[in-house]
């Protein structure tokens, strides 16, 4: 399991966050490579996210689907599945946010397995804190 | 003037990857296909060489997480064309050719995209065979190195250019 904090800021209201953090039509596209594929419910979707690895890339297919939410705290955990396309391993992550006036933080809890892990942890995590600080970056814009 | 070309022998581009994600790309070798050079070693020696830019094609790439399949072999070759070289003219030309024994010296100007700058490099001349090579460092000719994973995944700076020709003894001046 690795364990991740980040920040991010919007500089918008805390109600406005929390509405597009809540929507993953909005939310899912601001991980580089991410899409919606089909809203399943209100709160859950199949998605797709693509990583270029230079010249070869790892396409994870799954789902996306608020698990948790705490209208009045405005905290609420995203849970990710998915599985790598034409391969074995899988990546899944618990994404927690907690958002105050203009931003908020984010706590990734995430389990990766497969070719992506074959990294090596250190460098999983290397990769995956960019992942997060370019997600939480596009989120300024969103 | 004597010309070789992609029928006498082969010019290549090595590269290597970078950065803390670096144990998930490859090392490649990338092979010119479509390249002119001339070598005269007489009273005026002088040395010249152009290359299609588009015509760069990935022949051995070792490393990463997995072994590349035919479409990220052409992704990379895309890649090269849509963001690297961008299809832009390569060109170099001798400005000073000193031979001793079978060692030629070689300084002169290379045109990269818009930026044209001095580089130097040696060849060796032995029975015929020329063989040499030259580091090219991308950010001199203002190309930005290709990364991936959000920066963690880089091509190094430097690049390797080799030549290996045979030049029947049509460089013996």
């Amino acid at each position: 399991m690795v364990e991740l904090d980040h920040s991010f800021s919007t500089g918008k209201d805390e109600a406005y966050n929390w509405e597009a953090i809540l929507d993953l039509d909005r939310i899912v596209p601001c991980v580089e490579g991410g899409r919606v594929v089909e809203r399943t419910s209100p709160e859950a979707a199949k998605a797709e996210i693509k990583v270029r690895m230079g010249a070869m890339s790892l396409t994870f297919n799954g789902t996306v689907e608020v698990v948790e939410r705490d209208d009045t705290a405005h905290r609420a955990v995203l849970r990710i599945k998915s599985k790598e396309k034409s391969g074995q391993g899988h990546a899944n992550a618990d994404v927690t946010f907690d958002l105050d006036d203009g931003g908020g933080k984010i706590h990734t809890a995430a389990q990766i397995s497969g070719k992506a892990a074959s990294m090596g942890e250190g460098v999983m995590v290397t990769v995956l804190d960019a992942l997060i600080t370019d997600f939480t970056q596009r989120l300024a814009g969103i | 003037m004597p010309t070789l070309g992609p029928g006498d022998g082969t010019l290549t581009v090595r590269t290597q990857r970078t950065g803390a994600a670096a144990k998930a790309g490859h090392d490649l070798v990338i092979e010119v296909t479509s390249w002119q050079a001339t070598l005269e070693l007489g009273d005026s020696p002088s040395v010249t060489l152009t290359a299609d830019p588009r015509s760069l094609k990935v022949r051995e790439a070792t490393g990463g997480v997995k072994s590349l399949g035919d479409d990220d072999i052409a992704n990379i070759e895309q890649t090269i064309d849509d963001e690297v070289l961008k299809g832009a003219p390569i060109e170099f030309r001798s400005i000073s050719v000193a031979v001793d024994g079978e060692r030629v010296s070689v300084r002169g100007e290379l045109q990269l995209g818009a930026r044209s700058r001095q580089i130097s490099f040696d060849l060796l001349l032995v029975g015929g065979r020329l063989a040499g090579s030259a580091v090219v460092k991308q950010t001199d000719w203002g190309i930005k190195p290709y990364s991936a994973l959000f920066g963690t995944l880089k091509v190094a700076d430097e690049v390797r250019v080799s030549i290996d020709a045979d030049t029947g003894g049509q460089a013996d001046g």
